[in-house]
């Protein structure tokens, strides 16, 4: 075989990439995936594998259970015979937390970071547990297989006829919107209770309804300075509506935490879908594949990252004006 | 084509369609120009000061993702309009 340049190189990387996708789409045709918003995809609302009174079980849940029993599998064996000089699983645990905590401290302080890390390390390695969870092959490829006589139409030419999966057995949990919702919740009522129990509940409630400035301006209009009344009354009365703006932001958070992390995470789902069946026998869905591994983790950093802001928020001891 | 165009208009279902591609196409500018304004800002900051590296790309990372959110509830509303 005579010697290539890099030129001839590249040629022949071409010409096989177009060979692959050539043979690919004439003689294995895939169909094109569905995408839907609901797990165990049965139209509006989940149609779930089996109730027990009031819960029901779909496939994210079971994928959730997983997340908890690797979870908590791994930091269990990490630290049953803790040493010194730790083994490598206790390492990479200690490793994990020693960059949490850094990463806290960066953005609250040593004596908050004391105080909030649990909620916001177990925020954030759910998160990140279920986003990487949902992107090994397990995941939506076992389930209950429909044959398809009919022929179903695929993106090239030809039709595919062949088993479909219908429903699969294990999904990410974090495309079904009760997940980020629960952790959003969560997050509001940690934050609102580290709140109050630090600056007391009187000052925390003086941030939203603030009444100082228009009850002074009632006071000045009984002495009898009408100018300087009507002056604090009116500022007061836009302090009022700027403290209930806060109040109203702090209930939308739920809602913009909520579909942050599901609109990112469905959003990835389908991604990676339309890309791994587009093009089959073609590398180019690796490439998405990394971006997803990347996206999953700035998420759950996001997640964890914005539940400290706020809540550091929430402690800091606010002035008043006088 | 007056009436293609009337049977197209006269249909809720196909006006959800062309509702899901404009909340998504519309919805993509803003936080578009927004993460390009912050990478710019991050760019000139990482310029004049080299060694502040990790706050700088942590905080820009957080930025990032709350303009990227207004996109996604873009995609959002945009999937259901077209899906459900």
């Amino acid at each position: 075989m005579p010697k290539l340049g890099l030129k001839a190189k590249l040629l022949l990387a071409a010409l096989i990439f177009v060979a692959l996708i050539a043979i690919g789409a004439v003689f294995f045709p895939v169909p094109q995936p569905e995408v839907h918003l609901s797990p165990n995809y049965g139209g509006h609302s989940p149609d779930p594998f089996f109730t027990l009174g009031p819960f029901y079980f779909s496939n994210t849940l079971i994928a959730s259970c997983i997340t908890l029993v690797v979870l908590v599998s791994l930091f269990a064996l990490a630290t049953r015979r803790m040493k010194l000089v730790p083994g490598r699983l206790q390492n990479m645990a200690e490793s994990v937390i020693e960059w949490l905590l850094n990463f806290m401290e960066g953005i609250a302080g040593p004596d908050n970071t004391r105080r909030f890390f649990p909620v916001v390390a177990t925020i954030f390695l759910f998160v990140i547990t279920n986003a990487w969870l949902g992107l090994i092959p397990v995941f939506n490829f076992i389930g209950w297989v429909a044959p398809h006589p009919e022929p179903v139409a695929t993106s090239f030419f030809g039709d595919y006829t062949g088993p479909i999966v219908e429903v699969a057995l294990f999904r990410g949990a974090n495309t079904d919107i009760n997940v980020p919702l629960m952790l959003a919740l969560v997050s509001f009522v940690c934050v609102e209770y580290w709140g109050i129990t630090a600056v007391g509940p009187r000052h925390y409630i003086s941030k939203f309804v603030r009444l100082q400035q228009f009850s002074s301006g009632l006071k000045e209009l009984v002495k009898g300075h009408v100018k300087a009344g009507i002056g604090a009354i009116m500022s007061g009365a836009i302090d009022m509506f700027v403290g209930a703006l806060e109040g109203l932001s702090e209930f939308v958070r739920i809602i913009s935490f909520t579909f942050r992390l599901f609109g990112n995470m469905t959003a990835g789902e389908v991604l990676l879908m339309v890309m791994l069946f587009l093009i089959p026998f073609c590398s180019l869905f690796v490439v998405f594949y990394i971006l997803e591994l990347l996206l999953g983790f700035v998420q759950a950093l996001i997640f964890g990252g914005l539940t400290l802001v706020f809540a550091t928020m929430a402690v800091a001891p606010h002035e008043t004006e006088h | 084509m007056e009436e293609a165009a009337a049977e197209v208009v006269n249909n809720l279902e196909s006006l959800k369609f062309i509702g899901a591609g404009l909340a998504m196409g519309l919805g993509a500018f803003g936080p578009g120009i927004g993460i390009g304004i912050l990478g710019y800002g991050a760019m000139q900051a990482l310029g004049r000061n080299p060694e502040a590296r990790g706050p700088i790309s942590t905080n820009m990372i957080l930025g990032i993702a709350l303009a990227e959110a207004i996109g996604i509830y873009a995609f959002v509303t945009g999937l259901l309009l077209g899906i459900l």
